[in-house]
């Protein structure tokens, strides 16, 4: 799990990001755009930029808090596109104070945009010009416009969040600290908190899936065990006439283990094609928020092992006590 | 000469509810052909488990060739090479066909697979079942099913062919077919045939007729020719 989340985290440009703490009715209030210079000016700052976030319901048909149904919409100085990490922009940027607009590659995939479209902001048309590229999914999900246009259609002059970018080597946590002392109702977040606090995630997740994975080896295992001695045990009566027929007990063992090996690798196999098959489809339906899919060998191997150990528990167990049994008592089961 | 004793053999089940066999003794000569007849119940499909090493007697001795089976701790090598069994219910392999049910015993044989197939058909053959040879049990009626399991019975050449009900569910004309295929088998191996029967006629057959009632011996006698 821990691998499928990291594959797509990658570092942002900006090391902190500042935001109003007062929310109001779910959205985090606005930030007065004096405190970029402010901020610009402080010790160990070498870049900083205002960034506004408006989120348009582009589908009503959904519930509007679902992240199908939402836009979310930056204005940001085209100049400082590369403080939330965009690596590559296929297109081209935006020009300021121009109804164009830069859509995450992530979300073009998802709603099949390709340069050349319009998307409809705040009842106005933009061209979108580009298609950018963080790395980072949850990023690589939004559209980007020029701040001044974005300001100026929502008749909004501040700005949501402000983008810190720190010289190199800086402290950024005793420059958030200093930010923070500074002004009232804002908090800041770093990015190494953003990251400690993804891990965490992960980690709960992690120790999510692996009960789930667990409770699932665990009900898997007792289907197996008890498929199996059903199956072995509707063949006492044939264990019975091998024995009366002067098979080993030793002999019929190793059949029955060969037999077990053969169909617990088989269902292996069915099982993990289904496993993959049903993540993809899920990963399909609900989405990867930050997410891909990532399928190590370990997985499968310790599938496997855990198949065919339960397999053979299940399997070679009743087949051992068929096979102690006198030929008679054996035969006598129907 | 002697070839299975019986000494003082109890069997009983469900904890001493019941008793099958109620102190047994009993000689059998080597190629003799004896058949067993008795009531239902009465103990003859137990004994006859008990000459083919199938169980274990609760007390006494069953010795066959002079060595006392309870003393041997493996004997599924003398199952395999001394005794041919023919089950009252008669025990095949239902995902088998009637050909590969037959050649079972000579699994550990030895033979080429051509000589197994060969001796296979042969004893298919002699039961009248080679049109059938390809087919699952489940698609033979009960008599053929009996004759498959004669066949497998006599594959490997048994020196004891033990038969439970052989002809209980064959016509008259095809029980005697069949009974004529035990006996080929063993006078031509010298094999000691024993059977269990119901049926009088098929009884006086052998050269002696055992008759048990509530697990004991009350009659044992040689037919006149
Ligand atoms: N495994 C067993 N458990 C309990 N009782 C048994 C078992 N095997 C046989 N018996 C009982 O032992 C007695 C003798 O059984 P057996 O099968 O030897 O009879 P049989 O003479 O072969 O009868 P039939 O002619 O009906 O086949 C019967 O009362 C039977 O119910
Ligand atoms: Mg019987």
């Amino acid at each position: 799990m821990e691998s499928s989340v990291q594959t797509t985290f990658n570092e942002g440009g900006a090391e902190i990001t500042v935001t109003n703490e007062t929310n109001i009715g779910g959205a985090s209030g606005l930030l007065n755009v004096s405190m970029i210079d402010e901020i610009r000016n402080m010790t160990n700052v070498s870049d900083v930029a205002g960034e506004l976030q408006v989120i348009e319901i582009v589908n009503t048909s959904l519930p509007s808090q679902s992240p199908l149904a939402r836009m979310t919409v930056y204005g940001l100085d085209s100049s400082k596109l590369n403080l939330i990490g965009i690596k590559n922009v296929n297109g081209s940027v935006y020009e300021e104070n121009s109804t164009q607009a830069i859509v995450g590659k992530y979300y073009c995939e998802k709603n099949n945009i390709s340069i050349g479209d319009n998307l409809t902001i705040y009842g106005k048309n933009f061209d979108v010009v580009g298609i950018y590229e963080t790395g980072a999914m949850y990023k690589d999900n939004s559209v980007y416009v020029s701040l001044d246009k974005l300001q100026n259609i929502t008749d909004t002059y501040d700005v949501s969040s402000i983008l810190v970018k720190t010289t190199e080597n800086a402290n950024d946590t005793a420059i958030s600290q200093n930010i923070e002392k500074k002004y009232e109702n804002i908090s800041t977040l770093t990015s190494e908190e953003l990251s400690s606090m993804l891990d965490n995630v992960i980690g709960i997740l992690d120790s999510a899936s692996l009960a789930i994975s667990g409770l699932a080896i665990i009900v898997g295992a007792i289907g197996v065990i008890n498929t199996m001695i059903m199956a072995v045990y509707e063949r006492t009566k044939e264990i019975g006439v091998l024995k009366s027929i002067g098979w080993k007990s030793k002999k019929i063992l190793i059949m029955i283990l060969g037999e077990t090996l053969v169909l617990t690798i088989l269902s292996g196999i069915i099982g993990s094609l289904f496993g993959i098959l049903i993540a993809e489809v899920g990963v399909k339906f609900f989405g990867t928020n930050g997410f891909t899919l990532v399928y190590t060998p370990q997985t499968f191997i310790l599938a496997f092992g855990i198949t065919i150990i339960v397999g053979i528990i299940g399997g070679v167990y009743p087949a051992y006590k068929a096979s102690k049994l006198a030929p008679t008592e054996a035969l006598r089961y129907e | 000469m002697e070839l299975i004793r019986l000494q003082n053999v109890l069997k009983q089940f469900d904890k001493g509810a019941v008793t099958a066999l109620n102190n047994i003794n009993l000689s059998i000569e080597q190629g003799s052909f004896v058949s067993i007849i008795g009531p239902s119940g009465s103990g003859k499909s137990t004994l006859l488990n008990m000459l083919g090493a199938l169980d274990s007697p609760d007390s006494g001795q069953v010795i066959i060739n002079g060595v006392d089976l309870s003393t041997q701790k493996d004997l599924s090598d003398f199952r395999r090479h001394e005794i041919g069994f023919v089950f009252q219910l008669h025990n095949l392999i239902p995902n088998l066909s009637v050909q590969d049910n037959v050649e079972i015993p000579l699994m550990d044989s030895g033979l080429s697979e051509k000589e197994k197939h060969r001796r296979a058909l042969l004893f298919i053959e002699a039961v009248g079942l080679l049109d059938k040879r390809k087919q699952k049990p489940n698609k033979l009626s009960g008599g053929e099913r009996q004759r498959v399991a004669i066949a497998r019975a006599l594959v490997n050449f048994p020196s004891i062919i033990l038969a439970d009900e052989p002809t209980g569910a064959l016509d008259t004309k095809t029980g005697a077919k069949i009974l004529d295929v035990l006996r080929f088998v063993q006078r031509s191996v010298g094999a000691t045939l024993i059977i269990v029967t119901h049926d009088i006629d098929v009884a006086r057959l052998a050269q002696r007729t055992i008759e048990i009632r509530d697990g004991q011996i009350i009659r044992d006698y040689y037919n006149r020719r």
